[in-house]
């Protein structure tokens, strides 16, 4: 396996632990019924922008750690280390397909969100609708990049 | 001449051709005292992720890194890359 498609691993790492951590919180605060989840947007918000920081910090601490076992591993195993800080065409035109998919993902939560407050459903749909749509979002850029990476891109 | 790999892509303009690429790299790689993949990728500047998607039709170059890669080999680029136009199963069907 190759530096970039390591390095997305990681990533994708990052975003299904806060995902599956924002599912649980929530999950827990729901259950626990202390506050009135369907209407307190000021709740929804602070938990969001909590979890939007956490998850920075998340991905810098995965990568730095993912930085070092894989300096490790190379060195180990190779006695000479690929040039991690290049990124060529291929990788780029990759990343550039793999955020138009997560564009799509979001953009179709946004629409879902929408059409929750056409039917009347509570703001707290609408709002989580467009948070989980970026959290999806950044998953599935990460698993395209994987894919492109094992299948092949082509230019035109 | 061997061809090592081949794939095809639509070519721009036209309806059901296809325009197929294939490129001697692993070839001029082994001529030229069996060059590593790592040591083309760095002469080229490129990944060596690269050059194995390149030698395996998993990805098509542009312009600038096909000469880039040429230039590598002192070859001209037709030496390195050569290109068929096929026509599509459907298209050969109709006629």
């Amino acid at each position: 396996m190759y530096y970039q498609e390591k390095k997305t691993i990681a990533t994708l790492i990052a975003g299904v632990m806060l995902l599956a951590a924002y599912c649980i919180y929530v999950f827990q605060k729901y259950q626990s019924g202390v506050i009135d989840m369907a209407n307190d947007l000021k709740f929804w918000a602070s938990t969001m922008l909590i979890f939007m920081g956490a998850g920075i910090v998340i991905t810098i601490i995965i990568l730095i750690v993912f930085h070092i076992i894989n300096a490790i591993m190379t060195e180990v195993s190779k006695g000479e280390q690929e040039d991690p800080l290049v990124e060529d065409e291929m990788d780029k035109l990759i990343q550039l397909k793999a955020t138009r998919n997560s564009y799509i993902v979001v953009g179709v939560g946004f629409v879902f969100s929408l059409v929750s407050l056409v039917m009347q459903m509570p703001l707290a749909i609408m709002i989580n609708t467009i948070f989980l749509s970026f959290l999806l979002g950044s998953i599935f850029e990460g698993f395209s990049q994987l894919f492109y990476y094992r299948s092949g891109i082509k230019n035109g | 001449m061997k061809v090592f790999h081949n794939y095809s892509i639509t070519e721009a303009g036209s309806k059901m051709a296809k325009l197929e690429i294939s490129n001697k790299i692993r070839k001029l790689r082994f001529d030229n005292d069996e060059m590593t993949q790592q040591e083309l990728a760095k002469k080229a500047g490129i990944t060596r992720q690269t050059i194995v998607a390149i030698e395996k039709g998993k990805y098509s170059p542009s312009l600038e890194l096909a000469f880039r890669l040429a230039n590598v080999f002192a070859k001209p680029l037709e030496e390195v890359f050569s290109y068929q136009i096929k026509e599509d199963k459907k298209q050969e069907k109709e006629k």
